[in-house]
This record gives structure tokens, sequence and C-alpha cells, in this order.
């Protein structure tokens, strides 16, 4: 099952919170430097999705693969303990809807704290590719100040290179972009699309359309906690083969003509 | 321990309780006079005020207490043991209830004190009219909680032999070997006072976050 | 007057060592309450009815006792089981049982206020268990309870007074010595206030100083 380029595998997955069912069977692959966005009406699942990907929720049923290994469950068969997870979860980076920074650390502790503490990488070593990380999402000049300190925009960008400093092999993303000031979603969505350029494996949750329909390599459709449909951008936005997505794209029409970035 | 050294403790418990109401009746307006000299920024007043608070925050009942009734008969001024008593209480929960108030001035909304002023309320009626009902409300919690600290320091009173608590305890102990039932009992007697007070004061807390949530 | 502070002044070595044992039983019953106050906290919040019940029953009995009571039983009750405590472990004994109720309760109040994603975010970047809680978890926590934990700290050094009344020597049993030796009340006793006053505004300006640090980490 582990072929060489596919970063993640996620096989029949399922997770009800009491009796709702959020996510039913839900499939799909993503390849070595695929930017995937994931699209959905609110409540379809998406985000618990994201979560069951690095186990911060614990799937019903269902495979998840990282690179071939088995995320969640060990060679044993048995549920793997917060030490086994962890470890596994430190490839996989996570950028959150709130942020998620850590009030306490200035920003450039921020990006060292993990790669430091937990995956006891040289100390030396991490600072230089944090401040290059910081250059990168042009916020070098931030490096000292705390995350209280920061706007929106400038939040999610240390988020977005919080996530980077641990070398991931696949960047998750929660709706990235939601929490933000409609003026602060661009320069987010810079740094997004020049990671997708570079070739970082994403799975990206969404609502900016415009974005998924010119970053994303492939899009897949949740509704009502099933993967409806997946495919190119092009051919879903243009041509949807659903009905369903074609109700959602209608809706969000208004939005994606407006917000045309 | 005979029936009479329990009546013994329970009259004492109800002379403390009775004598820290007493305390909490006078501290409490004197302490609403307190805060108002600090939020109205009296010039010298205040500073005595922040000063008076700050050393009566710091000070424990008890050392507080000693020194009312053997220093003040020292310089000359006679006391008696309950006199002591309510003084020591009314000092120290008025330095208290003057930093709840003061919270509640500070935070009272400016606006509607503008709003009371436009319209041509004296500055009389905007207190009495606007300010005090509203901070009254706020401070409650706050005020309640002070009166259960203020009750479960009252034993102390003991010290100064306003009340007959410790003694009986202790003489009941030296006659026989059991130093500790009597301190039960008087446990017994506290605690539904203060457990009634903290319940209250967690009902209003409860009541004021529903009528916000419901605003 | 005069006379009489110069007498409390020639006492000043016994003042001192009173001083002294308030700062030492205060400070070490405040550690050793806050500790105890990280066991009792997860337990008040958790989801096994019997375990939170009886948490809660520590926390509201300890905050329905009176304090002098307390120390008294303490003091008292513990040779009835058998246990001779000399007054200063139980004077530490109890200032530390009584005031952890207090810790535990300030601590799940910060806690309940704590933003839940920047924990999820430490376990989503490979924290777990100690260091999820040292790194992530505890330094947001203190922060944002500390003016309250400082608050706690003067009602420490407050209840520590209480102790005298079991002859344990600290400030308020020194000042009673001096008094009771020369009669001189007004400056014995006025001078344990003002030394009291001296280490709560030690304690505030550490509280004020850790505000700020608090402030810029919002």
């Amino acid at each position: 099952m582990a072929e060489t380029s596919k970063v993640l595998d996620v096989a029949g997955v399922s997770k009800r919170f009491g009796d709702i069912e959020v996510l039913s069977d839900v499939s799909f692959q993503v390849d070595k430097g695929e930017t995937i966005c994931v699209l959905g009406p609110s409540g379809s699942g998406k985000s618990t999705l994201l979560r069951c990907i690095n186990w911060l929720e614990r799937p019903d049923a269902g495979q998840i693969y990282l690179n071939g290994e088995r995320i969640g469950i060990n060679n044993a068969g048995i549920v793997m303990g917060d030490r086994e997870l962890s470890k596994i979860r430190t490839r996989i980076g996570m950028v959150f809807q709130h942020f998620a920074l850590w009030p306490h650390l200035t920003v450039l502790q921020n990006l060292m704290e993990a790669p430091v503490q937990v995956q006891k990488r040289p100390k030396a070593e991490v600072y230089d590719e944090a401040l290059a990380l910081l250059a990168k999402v042009g916020l070098s000049d931030k490096r000292d100040a705390f995350p209280a300190k920061l706007s929106g925009g400038q939040k999610q960008r240390v988020g977005i290179a919080r996530a980077l400093a641990m070398r991931p092999d696949l960047l998750l993303f929660d709706e990235p972009t939601s929490a933000l000031d409609p003026e602060l979603v661009g320069e987010v969505l810079v740094v997004m699309r020049d990671l997708a350029r570079e070739g970082m494996t994403m799975v990206i949750v969404t609502h900016e359309m415009a974005f998924a329909r010119d970053a994303a390599t492939r899009v897949l459709f949740l509704d009502r906690g099933r993967a409806v449909e997946t495919g190119s951008p092009d051919r879903f936005f243009s041509n949807p083969e659903t009905e369903r997505a074609r109700q959602f794209l209608q809706r969000y029409a208004g939005d994606t003509a407006n917000n045309k970035r | 321990m005979s029936g009479g050294d329990i009546a013994a403790i329970f009259q004492g418990a109800i002379v403390t309780v009775t004598l820290s109401f007493i305390g909490i009746l006078i501290g409490l307006p004197i302490g609403l006079g307190l805060a108002l000299l600090r939020w109205a920024n009296v010039p010298f007043a205040a500073k005595v005020v922040t000063l008076y608070v700050s050393i009566l925050r710091a000070t424990p009942l008890v050392t507080l207490l000693l020194l009312l009734f053997f220093a003040l008969p020292n310089i000359g001024v006679p006391i008696n043991p309950i006199s002591a008593a309510i003084l020591a209480l009314v000092m120290n929960t008025s330095a208290f209830n003057c930093e709840v108030w003061r919270s509640a001035l500070m935070n009272f909304p400016k606006d509607q004190y503008e709003a009371a002023q436009s319209v041509g309320m004296t500055a009389e009626q905007r207190f009495r009219r606007i300010v005090l009902p509203q901070i009254v409300r706020v401070s409650l919690p706050g005020l309640v909680n002070e009166m259960s600290l203020l009750i479960k320091v009252t034993p102390v009173l003991a010290v100064v032999g306003v009340v007959d608590i410790t003694r009986a305890a202790v003489r009941i102990g030296a006659q026989t070997y059991e130093p500790l039932p009597p301190f039960l009992v008087a446990v017994a007697l506290y605690a539904p006072i203060v457990f009634a007070l903290v319940s209250l004061q967690r009902w209003i807390e409860r009541r004021q976050v529903a009528a916000e949530a419901a605003a | 007057m005069i006379h009489d502070f110069g007498i409390v002044w020639g006492e000043r070595a016994l003042l001192l060592s009173g001083l002294v044992n308030t700062a030492i039983l205060s400070a070490l019953s405040a550690v050793a309450a806050l500790l105890l106050g990280f066991i009792v906290t997860p337990a008040l919040m958790s989801k096994r009815p019997a375990v939170s019940g009886a948490a809660r029953l520590f926390v509201d009995g300890m905050r329905c006792v009176p304090f002098l009571l307390f120390a008294y039983i303490v003091y008292y009750g513990f040779p009835s089981f058998g246990i001779r405590l000399d007054n200063w472990t139980s004077g530490l004994a109890a200032l530390t049982i009584y005031n952890a109720a207090y810790m535990a309760e300030i601590l799940r109040g910060a806690w309940a206020v704590q933003p839940r994603e920047p924990i999820e975010a430490g376990i989503a970047f490979g924290f777990s268990d100690i260091r999820l809680f040292r790194r992530i978890i505890l330094p947001p926590l203190l922060l944002s309870a500390g003016p309250v934990i400082g608050n706690q700290m003067i009602q420490i050094i407050k209840d520590s007074a209480f102790l005298s009344i079991i002859a344990l020597p600290e400030l308020t049993h020194a000042a009673s010595s001096i008094q009771s030796r020369h009669y001189v009340p007004f400056a014995a006793f006025i001078t344990a206030v003002f030394l009291y006053w001296g280490l709560c505004l030690i304690i505030e300006a550490g509280v004020g100083s850790i505000g700020r640090v608090a402030e810029a980490r919002r």
C-alpha cells in the first residue's frame, strides 16, 4: 500500500458524535507535492476530517497512512499511546483557524518550541531555520514580538511558519483565513500560494473558492460527511458532476465574484 | 463534654456571628464612603484612604485585635472586649469593602453618568438614582464573599475573651483528654452559616450571568 | 511613646525571628498549597463523579471552616489518632491543606477560561504528557492566575498569624511576647502591623511585575 509518491492515504474513515454521523466512509489520497482543497458547506465534516488525519479526533472506522505508515494503530494492532502518536504528529504540520499561537512565547520562540523540545533538534540549526522561515512569511521584524501584538494576518503567517519549522511531510490547514478580517485574507493566501508552487504537500479546508480554483491541484467536495466528488479544480468549478456540488457552487458564486483576488 | 459546654460554645458562636454582622452593617457604608473618596480623587483624603486600605488589607485580624485591645487603654482610651472586637471587624471589613465598591465604580460606564448629567440631574441625584443601584448589583457577590470571610475569622475574637469557644475547648480537653469534640461542635455551628453565604454568592452570580445572557 | 519603641528596638532580635518565621511559614505553605492545588484541580474537573465529588467536598469544606478552628483541629486532633505533631509541623500542615483548597479553586477558574486551541496546537505539534503540561499549558495558566494567587499568598500570611495561638513563634507571637514582657502594647503591635504590611507590599510588587509580563503575553 505504500507507494513512494503517496504521502497521505485516507481509507474509509468514519466518525460519529453521538447520534450524528459526521464522516462516513471517506477515502482519498494525496500525492507528494499536491495541494488538495477540501470544500463543502459548513457542517459537512471538513474540519473533523482534518482533525482525524492527525488523530486530534479519533476516527471510529477506517485507516489513515502517512508515507505508508499507519497512524493511530500500531503494528501490534492496538491504539497508539500519546507518545507514539506524538512522534507521528511531528511529521504533520497543522495551521489552525484561530491561529492557536502560544501566547507566552515570542514569535521566534513559537517557531522553535516544538522542533527543539519535541524533535530534539540542535538549537542553533533550528534558530537559523526559524529566521529564514520568518523572512519567508515577511515577518522578520516581528521575531521578538508576542502574539498579542500581531494582527490576525500576521498571526496566521506565524502559524504557517511554525508548522513549517517542523519540516513536516504534510501540512494541514483548518480554514486558515475564516477568522480574518477580509482585508487581511490576501497576505495569508499569498504565503499559501507560494508553498503550493514550491511543491509542499498540503490539505486545505477552505471557503476561499478563488484560491481553490487557481492554487489547488485537486478538489475534494464533502457533503454531509461523504466525499461526494473529487477532481481537478477546473472541472469541479466549471462542470461539477453532482447536483449537490452544483447547488453549493451556486450559493458561493456571488461570494467568489466579490472576493476575486 | 456536658450540655453546658455545648451551650457555652453555642453561645460563643452566636456572639461572634452577631458581632460580625454588626461589623458588616457598619463597615459596608464606611467602605462605600472610602471608595467614593478614592473614586472622586479628593485631594489628600484619597491618598489617606489608599494607605489605610493597603495597610489594613495586610494586617491579620488577630494582630489588629490585640493592638486595639491592649494599646487603646495604653494611650488613654478605655475599651472593652466587645467594642475592640467590633472596631477591629469594622476596620478590617471596611478596607475590603472599599476595594469591592471601588472596582464597581471604576467599571461603571462613563456614558451613563454623562447621560444623567445631560438631563440635568444634580450630583447627588446622579449618584443615588443612577450609579448606586447599579454598583450595588455589581458589588453584591464580592460583598457577600467578604461577609463569609469575615465570619470565618470571628472565632479569633476569643483571643481577647469576648467568647469562650477555645477556653471551653481547652478546659474540656484538660479534663477529658479529648480536646477535639468541642472544636468539632464549633465547626458544626460555623460551617452551615458560611456555607449558606457561599451558596448565596454563587446563586447571585449565576442569576446575574443568566440575566446577562438573556439580555 | 518614643521610649516604648526603644524597648521594641531592644527586642529586635525576637521580632526579626518572628518576621522570618512568618515569611518562611507563609512561603513554604504557599508553595506546598499551590502544588497540592495542582493535584486537587484535575480531581475537581474529573469526569468520574466520585472523584470530582470528593474534591468538591474538600474544597467547599475548607471554604466553610474557620481557619482558626481548622488549625486547632489539626493541632489537637492528630494526637487523638496517635500522630504527634509539633506546633511547626501542625501549623504548616494546617496552612497548607487549608489554602490548597483555595489554590485548587483558583487554578480551576484560570483553567476554565484558558483558550483550548493553543493546547490543541501543542498536541498537534507532538507535545504529550508532562512536556505538554510544563511547556504549553502551565506558563499561560500561571500568568493568568498570578494576581489571584498573589492575593491568596497575602491571605496565607494573615492566616499564619492565627498560629500564634498554638504558640508558634511567628510575628504576632513575638509582638505578644514583647508586649507581655514590657507592657508596650502599642509600639509592639503597630510594629508588627507595619512588618506585615512590608511583606504584603513585597508580594504586591511581585504580582505587579508578573502582571506586566502577563499583559504582553495575553
